[in-house]
């Protein structure tokens, strides 16, 4: 334990001896001027709502220097004396040109004005037109809300997770399957963040939808690879949803009415351009019509979830942001059973600019995912729950220490507890006892520090250390298991945990690179490499993740999962930008991963970790990505050429077998055609090849029941067949009006235009009139063509 | 519980929506044939019998070939042993030498086709079933109009206790994939277990009803666990399909050839009711 705390303690002292070290006095010849600097630093926003403009950048054409907004809008550029014309941009906005005589430092508020009705329905995801090449960034793909908009929506809901299942290296295990797998990583693995606060269960209603809503939020970010040193706890991906402000300008009113929920948003100032809030509420009403029903009006089944943010401006170095997230899922079939579930997260941030060059975000939040089932009432009664929670502070700094050199440190502590599983009865007379699962808790402490550098217009890196250290703090009674792996273990070695020494202790070191090499004005070579740890398992032994699934912390037997991915990339972009183009190939491996012996029972075990079994994955691939972004037709390609493979001690004899979410090829194509200033349509299609699973290749029958049986209990021999659907959309605006303020659209869609029955799984059964045959059933989540129309406003 | 969980979550994520069904042809790979034991032994007074077949290709709907000319032993911890007679083809008899007793340990011993295999079980303690009790439904949300059969009856205190519940309609097993019941008491331990509702689709008046209640030992539990998950395993959030478990092991290890099945002691209590 001695190294990590030595590392711990040197990475904080690290970044202020940094701090020191670089600090602008005395001033310092450099190459490009003699004497240096001054920095003109300010926040860039939206000038018709206020919304910060994350990721919009700032250029010194002369000098060739620039800078990029952070997630608040804030930016610093550092230069010498002088006279220099800045310009701001953002995709979808009119550049802004300022010339300004700098003899000291200064802050500088931008506003930029959007681009007209047209081009406001361009797909944008980069953020400066040719950022995708100059960044560092690689394996990093961005959605804006007006894309997730755009695309064919399942029922018309426009959705988050399922956009960005459209985008490389991002698959699912079937449609309406919980959640995403990033680069043949499983669902558990994608840090997904919603205001910086985590969030455990991403779907509503099984996971046919997410539980974004897409009016409130203003910027969406898949990080696949390279990912930075500020994040960790999550292997496969980061996810990190922004959401909207609200506008500061004056009050504004979103909605839609659709076919599946109903969507109501409203934004407003609190004091014109110094606060604002957003609430917005979503709700399904599908049990509108089941209260229609005599027989099911005491029936419910239903999804709602409110987000709420306000932020305020206390002065011109400080900014707090309150955000909150409420969802659920409710189903009741009268007195016969209920089952709910959703997250609440909590963020609070405050934005503290130190000084035109050091930026400080510091940041406390709380995030809960909890699950309720039973029978309400009577002899059968019965209550189960299950959560886990966690309450976290951070503060992160940036630094802005040359326009060459940009500086991220800071650390974070968290606190969980995890409450797996909790039965009582509902009433004295119930036959039910009570069982409490072990309770669990953990603390996880991390610091990093990184730095963004340039050397020259040709080479850049991004390099940082994350140590992050895990201490299971639970109290009772643990076990070591022995046995033979592959069958049920047999706990020994109890232990008794007081709260003293922690249940078990983990450190980590995390190293994380990527760096650019432009090639020209339009090309460039990248490169990364990435150690990522994860302290929470979500133990998941199905398909596609349920709603009951638990998180459960790294213990003494379950270590800690560990990453280590590279990925090489070239990026060009064409026709001034008009065409992005990529290549990116990846490798990655994956330790102490968790499976299940068979027959694992996951839920209420009070010996889940006899279950357990653990081994590796690896995965590797190439995504080649090609999108168009200005005139009429926008849209992109992306193809995915992969393999994820998994070798688990005790399972399909230790030899490795495809992950059940493995796809070979993955293409999809989006298409949006704006055919005038009211009427767009849009097409996306998806093929993919068919997930894997195993299939029997003997039967025998056991007191009259036929139970399938694989000879060598191998996994994984088989692939469903393969997956295509294409989606079509059309968006009709109402006719603008001189003065007036509402606008409406309609979008129709058509999900599965040609109503392919694709396959979602094989399954075995026995005929149910003549018990001794048995048959293969193919099972498809959309058998049919679906076909929808949602109305939006905004006002 | 986690069965009507999961029937539940089944129907909501299915049911809902447009899904659908297609049985489908699949070419599947035919595995080598295996011994399949079907064993039991019980505190009643019949002998304990064990029936042995060969698995087949899983499409293969023809009766299960059985394995004639086996030789069976049966031990129990007492020293008592008995040979097993075979009455019919793939059908072993116990002479009546040695009969179920609970607290009793057994060891049967199959020598087939030259490999010899070895599988063991007990017989635990078992509690009355107090009564049976017929409600008619009508108007449910859920379930069809009809009568409704429950179980009543206490459940001794200690956690590991595991029972089968078997229903008899008019003489016949109803047999059907969902009709296989296993439950742990680890939720009711020592409680007193009322109101227990044993069918899902409804029965008419004349029926007459049997119901069985099968101590089982924890190994067999999980066995029928694991088979009620593999024929039933449907749905958005079917398992990872798997071999179930099996007491019957090869005395040579993994050297000798495997083999399916169970040779399962447990209990008998029964009692019936005739819907008038």
């Amino acid at each position: 334990m001695q190294k990590p705390f030595f590392w711990l303690a040197a990475l904080l002292l690290a970044a202020p001896a940094a701090l020191a070290q670089t600090a602008p006095l005395p001033p310092r010849p450099t190459r490009s001027a003699a004497n240096a600097s001054v920095t003109v630093s300010g926040y860039l926003k939206d000038a018709a709502t206020g919304e910060a403009l994350i990721g919009a950048t700032v250029f010194v054409k002369t000098l060739g220097l620039g800078a990029t907004a952070n997630e608040y809008g804030f930016y610093s550029l550092s230069l010498p004396r002088g006279t220099y014309t800045f310009t701001f941009s953002y995709v979808g906005f009119a550049a802004h040109e300022e010339t300004l005589a700098l003899d000291g430092s200064r802050t500088l508020a931008v506003r930029l004005q959007a681009q007209g009705v047209q081009t406001d329905e361009v797909i944008v995801t980069g953020r400066a037109p040719d950022q995708n090449v100059r960044s560092t960034e690689t394996g990093v793909a961005r959605l804006d809300s007006r894309t997730i908009k755009l695309v064919p929506a399942l029922l018309g809901e426009a959705d988050v997770v399922r956009a960005i299942q459209l985008l490389p290296g991002v698959s699912t295990v079937g449609e309406g399957a919980t959640g995403f797998n990033v680069r043949g990583g499983g669902i558990d693995q994608n840090l997904i963040l919603l205001d910086e606060a985590p969030v455990y269960n991403s779907s509503h209603l099984f996971g046919l939808f997410s539980v974004f809503n897409p009016d409130a939020v203003k910027d969406v970010k898949l990080v696949k690879g390279g990912i930075p040193a500020a994040y960790g706890g999550r292997l496969s991906s980061l996810l990190d949803i922004r959401m909207k402000d609200g506008n500061s300008q004056r009050l504004g009113l979103t909605g839609g009415i659709g076919l599946i929920s109903s969507r109501l948003a409203v934004e407003a100032p609190i004091v014109k351009d110094k606060g604002s809030f957003i609430v917005a509420a979503r709700r399904s009403y599908a049990d509108v019509f089941l209260k229609l029903i005599p027989a099911q009006k005491d029936n419910q089944a239903y999804f709602y979830d409110l987000s709420l943010k306000a932020n305020y401006t206390l002065g011109e170095r400080d900014r707090v942001y309150v955000s909150g997230y409420f969802g659920r899922d409710v189903f009741k079939f009268g007195k016969l059973f209920q089952n709910n579930w959703g997250n609440a997260t909590g963020t609070v941030r405050w934005n503290h600019v130190f000084g035109p060059r050091l930026f400080l975000n510091a940041t406390a939040l709380a995030s809960q995912y909890d699950y309720s089932l039973g029978v309400p009432e009577g002899s059968q009664g019965f209550e189960w729950n299950s959560n886990i929670r966690d309450y976290s502070l951070k503060g992160d700094f940036e630094y802005f220490r040359t326009p060459q050199s940009t500086l991220h440190f800071g650390g974070s502590a968290t606190y969980y507890t995890f409450q797996p599983g909790h039965v009582k009865p509902t009433e004295a007379t119930s036959i039910f006892r009570e069982l409490r699962l072990q309770q669990q808790r953990g603390t996880e402490l991390a610091a990093y520090l990184d730095e963004e550098r340039s050397f020259g217009p040709g080479l850049a890196v991004q390099y940082g250390l994350r140590v992050s250290m895990f201490d299971n703090r639970s109290t009772g009674t643990f076990y070591d298991y022995a046995g033979e792996r592959g069958r049920q273990l047999t706990p020994v070695g109890a232990a008794t945990f007081a709260g003293g020494e922690p249940v078990a202790s983990y450190a980590n070191l995390e190293p994380r690179l990527s760096a650019r090499y432009a090639l020209t004005e339009n090309s460039s070579l990248k490169a990364s490499y990435n150690r990522m740890v994860q302290n929470l398992h979500l133990i998941s032994n199905t398909t596609a993740a349920t709603p009951l699934d638990v998180w459960l912390p790294s213990t003494r037997n379950i270590k800690p999962e560990r990453a280590d991915q590279i990925s090489l990339g070239y990026f060009r972009n064409l026709k001034n930008n008009a065409y992005e183009t990529s290549v990116e190939v990846f490798g990655k491996r994956l330790s102490n991963q968790i499976d299940y012996i068979n027959g694992a029972n996951t839920l209420l075990n009070q010996n889940l970790e006899a279950d357990l079994l653990y081994g590796q994955v690896r995965a590797y691939g190439v995504e080649v990505y090609a999108k168009k972004n200005a005139d009429r037709v926008t849209g992109w390609l992306s193809y995915t050429l992969s393999r994820s493979e998994r070798r688990i001690d005790g399972l399909n004899n230790n030899a490795w077998y495809a992950n059940k979410y493995d796809k070979t090829h993955y293409l999809s194509a989006v298409g949006i055609y704006n055919h005038s200033a009211r009427l767009t349509f849009s097409a996306t299609f998806n093929y993919s090849t068919g997930v894997s699973t195993t299939v029997p290749d003997a039967r025998f029958v056991y007191q009259g029941l036929v139970v399938p049986n694989v000879t060598g209990d191998v996994r994984n021999n088989y692939r469903v067949p393969a997956y295509h659907r294409l989606d079509l959309a059309a968006t009709l605006k109402n006719k603008p009006r001189e003065g007036r303020r509402w606008d409406g659209s309609w979008t129709f869609s058509i999900y599965n235009v040609y109503a392919r029955r694709n396959a979602y799984s094989l399954f075995f059964r026995q005929n149910a009139d003549a018990p001794a045959q048995t048959e293969a059933v193919r099972l498809s989540i959309f058998g049919t063509l679906l076909p929808s129309a949602t109305y939006n406003f905004s006002f | 519980m986690n069965r009507i969980t999961t029937a539940v979550l089944l129907l909501l994520a299915t049911g809902g929506l447009s899904s659908c069904l297609d049985v489908v042809q699949l070419d599947l790979p035919q595995g080598q044939p295996l011994l399949v034991v079907e064993g039991q032994i019980t505190d009643q007074p019949t002998p304990p019998i064990v029936l042995l077949s060969s698995t087949q290709a899983y499409f293969d709907g023809a009766t299960p070939p059985p394995v004639r000319g086996a030789t069976l032993t049966l031990r129990d911890e007492l020293g008592g042993t008995d040979a097993l007679r075979e009455t019919a083809p793939g059908r072993y008899v116990g002479s009546g030498a040695l009969r179920g007793r609970i607290g009793g340990h057994y060891t049967l011993t199959v020598v087939a086709d030259g490999q010899t295999y070895r599988a063991e079980t007990d017989l635990r303690r078992t509690p009355p079933i107090d009564s049976l009790q017929v409600k008619l439904k009508t108007g449910d949300p859920v379930f069809d109009d009809g009568y409704y059969v429950f179980y009543n009856g206490p459940e001794p205190a200690g956690v590991g206790d595991y029972y089968r519940f078997k229903v008899f309609k008019n003489g016949a097993l109803l047999n059907q994939p969902e009709d296989l019941i296993v439950r742990s008491d680890e939720l009711v331990d020592g409680r007193y277990i009322g109101d227990v509702e044993l069918n899902n689709k409804p029965f008419v008046r004349g029926d007459q009803l049997r119901v069985e209640l099968n101590s089982i030992p924890a190994d067999y539990f999980y066995f029928l666990n694991e088979v009620t998950t593999q024929i039933n395993n449907q749905g958005l959030f079917a398992t990872s399909p798997a071999n179930v478990r099996t007491n019957v092991k090869n005395v040579a290890g993994a050297a000798g050839k495997a083999a399916v099945g169970y040779f399962a002691g447990f209990t008998v209590r029964a009692d019936s009711v005739v819907i008038r």
